[in-house]
């Protein structure tokens, strides 16, 4: 097991969110989203060196900027 | 006593088309989230009284996290909660995510029936939903619909007075969404699926290679189906009704007019070579139809029809990614694209959307670039009805300058003024094959918007300018502002009426220049200055509106920079 953030994750690979560091707003705005700890997440792309990174979870496709995937820890097989 | 209803939901889950479904008023709804910046009212006839119905923003939570989450809430917030009932849609594509917020709303104690909205989305995607166990499990009415057809909806009204709290105990926020996913397991039945193309096209629409090539594409195409749509219009169906039908009309009437007199001047203008001439003869029956119905509406509906699918599909977000790299050099991320794009087709639509941006530098900067660098689809089908006429070459010279406007203000603005700007988060709707019927209503109403608002104010503008102009009133005026106009600009000092009724209607404005018989240069420069000077009054309202009066100050004080520096330097060094 090993712990990356989103934006070290490389496109298709999955894994399951283990943390969002960062503040409770964060957190809060993230998991209203669908975005939480424990959540199985797949990331779809990343564009450019310090763009937004798009994943999957469940459902929903979210893009996030490259500061907030960052605080987006995962733990990948 | 039920006294208002509000429709409450996650964003993109299609409230404003069930809210339009309820009301029969019509409300703009597009495949992104945040078309809706602004609560929406409207009425529905319930039991044989009328009950107001609010349309509100969407939000993922009922614990606000954003600005936009907060205006919401407090609406929702301001009324006793046995006055009210709330119509939760959700999206039955997406039911655990928005599931959250149903919870939250029975919860807190909200009246509340639950709207399963795109149920024939959910159906294609293999997505069943039991309705009967979801409402055991939920203790309040869940009614099934798919408001873009109409499905469900008589049932949805029927039911609201079902709607009647059932408290449910309070929960932490992880104990909610394990509570969630006891629902969604008991409730919903997935079929395996493979994945489908939709899914691969959504999926390459936002990886960076296969994006940039769509997006090209995509931006490409769109230009060239807005011109030949608008082109296409004008060549076969309006200009033979102007020349053909309206023309002789307008002749007869001119032969009972004394040519030298007053009716003659106000209603057909000034005769070209002895001849009604639509561009240029600037009468209220001549020009001034000609200009908005002949020249503007063409392209306005052209340009609106491939937004609209543009919209609809949900392909906006998508453009929005691709775009967040290069809008961070401007102090904006990729979102702002949206509200850039619907100033194409009009400035004020476009400034409203900036509050889709959560900073209120953010929205700074964006609508002082939409007023700045975006021209409205009536400048532009101007400019290439005008400009057009002396090549390609000016016509793309006018972008390539508003262009590196926008870059370089956007680099000054983003460098100089405080705070910083937040980044990107938003959900990516899935791609919907848009409904002929929403697409065809928007563009009527997206129309019919434009006609009421421009009309009155073309009339009146050249009805102003015509009296004026006869009186000799503008000679004063000419003379004032001459040094700046010929002396910077290098234009001839009547094009000043032209500016000057810029800040009424940049078409009509551009339509001014048509007599002057300017050099491809003069022509170029005059409608560069009026893109980029003073925004026209309904823009100028609207910013004051939005930004409050001192941002209006300051980004029309930048308005008044840009347009002396720019307008001297085509003039002394690129023209030379």
């Amino acid at each position: 097991m090993n712990q990356i953030s989103l934006v070290q994750m490389r496109p298709n690979q999955k894994g399951r969110v283990v943390e969002i560091l960062g503040g409770y707003n964060l957190q809060k705005r993230l998991s209203s989203m669908g975005l939480l700890k424990g959540k199985e997440i797949k990331k779809i792309s990343h564009i450019g060196l310090k763009g937004p990174v798009v994943v999957k979870v469940g459902k929903t496709i979210l893009a996030l900027g490259y500061g907030m995937a960052a605080k987006v820890l995962v733990e990948t097989e | 006593m039920i006294k208002k209803i509000f429709l409450v939901g996650n964003p993109n889950v299609g409230k404003s088309v069930v809210f339009s479904r309820l009301t029969g008023v019509h409300v703009i709804s597009s495949n992104y989230p945040g078309t809706t910046v602004e609560f929406t009212k409207g009425y529905l006839e319930l039991e044989g009284e009328k009950k107001e119905i609010l349309d509100l923003p969407g939000i993922y939570s009922l614990d606000p996290t954003s600005p936009a989450e907060k205006v919401a809430l407090s609406l929702l917030e301001e009324h006793p909660k046995d006055e009210i009932v709330v119509i939760n849609v959700v999206d039955s594509t997406n039911l655990e995510r928005n599931l959250l917020l149903t919870l939250q709303l029975i919860e807190r104690g909200y009246p509340t029936i639950v709207c399963l909205n795109m149920c024939d989305d959910a159906v294609h995607r293999g997505i069943h939903i039991d309705i009967d166990k979801l409402e055991q499990c939920l203790r309040t009415p869940v009614v099934s619909t798919c408001a873009v057809t109409g499905l469900g909806i008589k049932l949805l009204i029927k039911r609201i007075k079902d709607a009647i709290p059932l408290p449910r105990p309070k929960m932490s926020e992880e104990e909610r969404w394990l509570e969630v996913g006891r629902i969604v397991r008991e409730v919903q039945q997935l079929e395996h699926r493979h994945h489908s193309y939709r899914e691969l096209l959504e999926d390459a629409s936002v990886r960076p290679l296969s994006g940039s090539i769509v997006a090209l594409l995509i931006i490409y195409l769109s230009f060239l189906i807005v011109r030949f749509i608008g082109e296409s219009i004008i060549t076969y169906i309006t200009d033979p009704l102007f020349y053909n039908y309206y023309k002789p009309l307008l002749e007869k009437l001119a032969s009972f007019l004394p040519e030298r007199g007053f009716w003659f001047h106000l209603l057909i203008g000034n005769l070209i070579s002895g001849n009604i001439d639509f561009r240029q003869s600037l009468g209220l029956l001549t020009t001034a139809p000609y200009i908005e119905f002949g020249m503007v509406l063409p392209y306005l509906f052209s340009f609106y029809l491939i937004l609209n699918i543009l919209e609809d599909v949900g392909y906006l977000p998508r453009l929005a990614i691709l775009l967040d790299n290069f809008l961070h050099i401007l102090g904006l991320h990729g979102y702002a694209i949206i509200p850039v794009l619907l100033g194409f087709g009009c400035n004020v639509p476009g400034i409203i959307a900036t509050r889709i941006l959560e900073s209120k530098r953010e929205r700074f900067i964006a609508s002082t670039i939409i007023s700045i660098g975006v021209p409205c689809v009536p400048l532009q089908a101007m400019i290439f009805g005008m400009l057009g006429r002396f090549g390609g070459f000016y016509v793309s010279g006018v972008y390539l300058v508003l262009f590196s406007i926008v870059l370089i203000l956007g680099l000054i603005l983003n460098k100089f003024l405080a705070g910083y700007s937040p980044e990107f988060l938003v959900e990516i709707p899935p791609y919907r094959f848009p409904s002929l019927g929403i697409l065809i209503k928007k563009l009527y109403f997206r129309i019919k918007g434009f006609l009421i608002e421009a009309l009155p104010v073309v009339m009146l503008g050249v009805l102003v300018v015509n009296i004026l102009l006869f009186l000799k009133l503008f000679d004063f005026v000419t003379g004032i502002f001459a040094p700046i106009i010929t002396g910077i600009y290098g234009l001839p000092k009547e094009s000043i009426i032209a500016l000057i009724i810029g800040v009424f209607r940049k078409d009509v404005a551009v339509g001014m220049l048509a007599p002057l018989e300017l050099t491809a240069k003069q022509l170029f420069i005059s409608t560069t200055l009026l893109a980029i000077s003073f925004p026209c009054i309904a823009t100028f309202v609207v910013l004051w509106k939005e930004l409050g009066f001192k941002d209006l100050i300051k980004a029309t004080t930048i308005m008044f920079a840009i347009s002396i520096i720019i307008g001297s330097l085509l003039n002394f060094f690129i023209f030379g």
